[in-house]
């Protein structure tokens, strides 16, 4: 795999079909991946692809919108870069997409990668790119999707999940970490830096973070494409996933709609039917 | 810092009687930035009008609260009275106090008053954050486009120009006259329908404020209320029409024989033809596709071997003008106007969804309009009414109601509304044409409302032996010469069986064909049935939720010709007001776009109803949205779904809906 | 349940239908609950999710949309995109522990000052039997700590 990643980095910066690959390197720890940025072929041989390779680098390309770019994506990550195109943040003719066949992520911490692939890979259905100019790895087949986790949320009480919510929100410290992780949060100035109105109070109080968590994960209502990168990057560990996966649950139900499956479709927000009967509404 | 003044109007004791005031004054002058309050006995007298003047006045207020009836109800007034103590309507609130408080809690005046105090809390939370806002001038073009040349744009267009204002007509056939040029008689009074439509066609082709583009259709639409910008494309007719005499020697002389649309297939036309003799211009187009020269070039283009078509060129060689241009292409220009008036009429519709009539399957099955081809004496029969097959004098004709119309299985649930006068019609013409004729005429119910109308259906049975029975047909065959007709007479409960010479389906009326594609450049909306949807159905029928777009005729929903004419005359009517004016005065409520915070996402583009927001490119590539304030009718839906916060709605902003939810807990 | 608990209700009404019909009730002196604080809006289309959010954070105990009936939309269809927006909003917030009986989406027309009478009424009735939001008893049972 990593063979042909760097075989394929060579040619594209060799034919000058791109200016920069965006890849994955060794950390310094010798165990992990961090994401590089390979600008001639002599970088080449510095890109590695393994278990440890989880970042989602799409975010990257917003960075280099209007130079030639190839990039090293995930299934997840494909997603992503569907998303942008859609929103209007890319254009594909300057994407040039490695795409990988992925069997799940194991669990990545400074100096330690689990066994067994995270929760949020045993959950995904996509095992191949959603799309890709260039293809490594055999294609599998997806599988289904399930929201087990979701469902159990659901099923408790509304003063279980009220009191679970108010725990997880009181822990957060408020970094937006999980914001600059994902690659739907690319607001030039987010609702939650604003100061008139301020939308969210600026004091680290439990509704106040409420407020941010939930509305962030509104803003990705039809946009999330599950890549989990929020949650990884939580530094308290707030489970962001059963968020969004909760939205990703009900806009599939609703609209039979999933997030960056294509680039050129229209969001559940952005249209309607005059006659479609929702859950809730009259 | 704003100075908000508040007042607090008793309504006699509308308000009074269940509010105490004096709290609520209390509580006012206590909230944040109010500097000055009073209570009136009536806020909108004069003297309390005046006293909101004075106050502006003495206590240098720059914001000012009205709490007492619903906005709905004075707003207006008090957007009056602080624009005349020199501060801008828009720095006013009102607070409900009477329709949403003291009416509805009449009976608890402790809660009515808390409930008060917090509706004025709202309010100055609110009036807080107001600014001044403007109404625009937009210059506007005073120039009117009607699409569809039948008798409601022709009225419309008539009107406009007879108004004093420039008139551009398009049509997409090569003659104006819509449908009722088909008809040979109209209903209640036996018009010739010729005789009363052509002169009205030749006075709008001389009309020195009219332009005329038959052959022609409407390619796209930019813009808005007063600056709408069309592209025309002008069909290749191939006959230069500027030399062009009409002297009509190349339809005569023209070998190529084709169906006459006009004539619904009932006769034939040649390929270089007007539609009708009557036909406005009278001046001919080649029909490309049938034109045998035309066929030569194309064989010649496709460079098959097989056997070469004729060359003809006859109307060239004879043309005493030289006015045939093979070489002529089809011409789009673009075309200013300020308003556009939609009258694409209808079409009838196609019998041939009725297998059991027999549709297209026998020829002596046909529809209303070929009768009236039939009838017409200037029609392919000269007005003898032969029936198709053999052209034989049909003595027993029966009619078949509702084809096409109420029938929920076929799609058209509704009513064409014409159909039961015009078998009517028929039945009356068939016998002055011919005393011997029996008109059966099934039907479902006979609707004829309308002026003289019943009295007209009355005759046609009395007077003219029409015999009436009600109830469907099952089925129509051949047998012979003859048309075995199979039905039921509901009204003795049993089956009928007649043999009939000739059968004629009263085909309802459906939208014209590509009135979806128009109504999606106009950006109209359209109802299930493709019928173009007004303003309001009963209080604003000839307007659309565009501004400056209106409706006339058929294309709206089944019309018989008065309906239609008073339609092309009131949509005129609506143009004519609208270019009385000098300039539009926009509803400053519009939407406003922060470029800075503006991510180019689109989503307001594609939520916006009125195709308001459109993009920019700024000098550093970025591309964001930008609201044109002449489309923008202030729904505020951008601006929820605006995640980055970037595009706002004035008058409700995020600001002050914030300030509202959050004064609640102050 | 409380005793003598008085919900407090926020209501965003869209300008053309919903407010109207508010009004219209307080016209033919029709009665209900005072609970209720109205919000006029544009639209219903107009109700970002923030306002929502952020009226619950302040503590409100019900929130309520009310807009034109589907098909009467003053701006054609601000109320279907409403009607997504809330079909996907008032489950998450339930799903978060805010129930979904405390925020309502209700088409209202003008001339409906009855129909708006007895929304309010029940609205404020089914808040009364679901008892004040109980946040702070479960920030205080799970030790989390609210700002001043």
């Amino acid at each position: 795999m990593q063979d042909k990643i760097r075989a394929k980095a060579r040619e594209l910066l060799e034919t000058g079909t791109v200016d920069c690959v965006i890849g994955y390197e060794r950390a310094t720890d010798g165990l992990t991946a961090r994401p590089v940025f390979i600008y001639g072929t002599a970088g080449v041989d510095r890109l590695v692809f393994d278990q440890t390779c989880v970042h989602n680098l799409s975010k990257f390309l917003l960075d280099r919108r209007d130079k030639r770019t190839a990039i090293v994506a995930k299934p997840c990550d494909s997603r992503a870069i569907n998303l942008l195109i859609n929103e209007g943040q890319l254009a594909r003719d300057k994407v040039y997409i490695i795409g990988v066949v992925c069997q799940g992520m194991p669990e990545v911490s400074w100096n330690r990668v689990s066994k067994e692939p995270q929760e949020r890979c045993q959950r995904c259905p996509q095992r191949v790119p959603v799309v890709y100019d260039y293809l490594v790895g055999e294609p599998v087949e997806a599988l289904p999707v399930t929201f087990s986790d979701v469902e159990q949320m659901e099923n408790a009480g509304p003063a279980e999940r009220r009191g679970f919510w108010l725990e997880q929100f009181g822990r957060c410290i408020r970094c937006h970490a999980c914001r600059q992780a994902c690659p739907g949060c690319y607001c030039s100035e987010c609702f939650v830096d604003q100061l008139d109105p301020t939308w969210v109070g600026i004091r680290k109080d439990v509704t106040d973070n409420e407020m941010w968590n939930t509305i962030r994960a509104f803003h990705l209502a039809g946009r999330c494409i599950s890549c989990n990168e929020c949650e990884r990057v939580c530094p308290v560990s707030i489970p962001l996933s059963l968020l969004n996966r909760k939205l990703e649950k009900d806009v599939g139900e609703f609209f039979d709609f999933q997030a960056g499956i294509k680039a050129e479709t229209v969001p559940p927000f952005a249209t309607f039917k005059k006659d479609e009967h929702l859950k809730g509404v009259e | 810092m704003a100075r908000i003044g508040v007042f607090i109007c008793h309504c006699g004791s509308n308000i009074a009687g269940s509010v105490d005031i004096a709290r609520v004054l209390e509580a006012a002058r206590k909230m944040p930035q109010v500097v000055y309050v009073e209570d009136n006995k009536y806020t909108c007298s004069d003297p309390g009008q005046a006293s909101i003047r004075n106050a502006v006045k003495a206590h240098r207020l720059n914001r000012v609260v009205v709490a007492a009836c619903s906005p709905r109800m004075h707003e207006k007034t008090f957007r009056k009275t602080v624009e005349q103590a020199g501060l801008n309507p828009f720095l006013l609130e009102i607070a409900n106090i009477r329709e949403q408080d003291s009416w509805v809690h009449s009976d608890d005046k402790e809660r009515a008053t808390e409930k008060a105090i917090e509706i004025v809390r709202l309010a100055v939370a609110k009036v807080a954050r107001n600014y001044e806002l403007y109404a625009r001038q937009i210059s506007l073009t005073k120039r009117a486009l009607v699409i569809g040349g039948g008798i409601s744009g022709i009225q419309a267009a008539l009107d406009i120009a007879n108004a004093g204002h420039e008139v551009v007509l398009v049509e997409r056939e090569p003659t104006i006259g819509g449908r009722m040029a088909q008809l040979d008689k109209t209903f209640p009074t036996l018009d010739c329908s010729a005789c009363i439509l052509t002169p009205k066609m030749v006075e709008l082709a001389q009309h020195n404020r009219v332009v005329l583009f038959t052959y022609a259709e409407v390619q796209s639409i930019k813009g808005f209320v007063g600056n709408f910008e069309v592209e025309v494309r002008q069909k290749a007719r191939k006959v230069n029409h500027t030399t062009c005499t009409g002297c009509g020697t190349c339809w005569q002389k023209c070998p190529e024989k084709v169906p006459s649309e006009f004539d619904l297939g009932m006769g034939q036309r040649t390929a270089i033809y007007i539609p009708f003799p009557q036909a406005v211009p009278t001046k001919p187009v080649i029909d490309t596709e049938h034109c045998r020269y035309m066929k030569y070039q194309r064989f010649v283009a496709s460079g098959e071997e097989d056997k070469k078509p004729p060359q003809c060129r006859v109307c060239e060689k004879l043309c005493p003008t030289g006015s045939i241009d093979w070489e002529e292409q089809d011409r789009v220009f673009t075309e200013k106007f300020g308003a556009i008036i939609v009258a694409t009429g209808y079409q009838t519709f196609d019998a041939s969804a009725y297998g059991e009539y027999g549709a297209g399957m026998y020829p002596d099955v046909i529809s209303g309009l070929q009768l009236e081809r039939l009838m017409c004496a200037s029609g392919p029969t000269g007005g003898e009414v032969k029936r198709p097959s053999d052209g034989a004098h049909p003595k027993t004709v029966v009619f078949v109601s509702c084809v096409g119309s109420r029938d929920e299985a076929k799609c058209r649930p509704y009513c064409s509304k014409v159909c039961c006068m015009y078998m009517a019609k028929h039945a009356i013409m068939l016998r002055e044409h011919d005393p011997e004729v029996q008109c059966y005429i099934f039907y479902i119910d006979i609707r004829a409302g309308g002026k003289a109308y019943e009295e007209f259906t009355r005759r046609a049975q009395e007077e003219y032996g029409a015999i009436y029975l009600r109830g469907r047909i099952s089925k129509i065959y051949q047998e012979g010469k003859k048309l075995v007709v199979l039905g039921e007479d509901s009204l003795i409960g049993r089956p009928v069986e007649l043999s009939a010479d000739l059968v004629v389906l009263a085909t309802g009326m459906e939208p014209s064909s590509g009135v979806v594609e128009l109504a999606q450049k106009l950006n109209i909306s359209y109802d299930t049935n493709q019928f173009l949807v007004e303003a309001h159905p009963k209080l604003r029928p000839v307007e659309t939720q565009s501004d400056g777009i209106f409706l006339a005729g058929a294309c709206v929903g089944p019309r018989d010709i008065p309906d239609s004419v008073a339609q092309g005359s009131a949509a005129a009517v609506k143009a004519a007001a609208l270019f009385s004016q000098d300039y539009i005065t926009t509803d400053p409520m519009t939407a406003m776009v922060d470029i800075s915070r503006c991510t180019g996402c689109l989503l307001c583009t594609q939520v916006c109803p009125f195709k308001a927001i459109s993009t920019q490119a700024l000098r550093d590539g970025r591309v964001v949205a930008s609201v044109n304030e002449g489309l923008c009718k202030g729904c505020g839906l951008c601006a929820a779904v605006c995640r980055s916060k970037a595009i706002d709605l004035r008058g409700f902003t995020n600001q002050q809906l914030f300030a509202e939810v959050t004064s609640l807990w102050q | 349940m409380a005793v003598g608990f008085e919900p407090r209700v926020v209501g965003f009404l869209c300008n053309w239908c919903s407010y109207a019909g508010a009004d219209m009730a307080g016209t033919s002196r029709m009665s209900y609950p005072p609970n209720i604080r109205i919000i006029r809006v544009p639209c219903s289309g107009r109700v970002d999710p923030l306002f929502v959010v952020k009226a619950f954070q302040m503590g409100a105990d019900g929130v309520l949309i009310a807009g034109c009936h589907p098909g009467d939309c003053h701006y054609t269809e601000g109320n279907y995109h409403m009607r997504r927006r809330f079909a996907l909003l008032q489950p998450f917030l339930d799903y978060v522990g805010i129930e979904k009986e405390r925020f309502r989406l209700e088409w209202v027309s003008a001339s409906e000052g009855k129909r708006f009478t007895q929304v309010v009424t029940s609205f404020t009735e089914q808040l009364r039997q679901l008892g004040p939001r109980k946040d702070r008893e479960l920030m205080a049972a799970k030790g989390v700590q609210r700002a001043v």
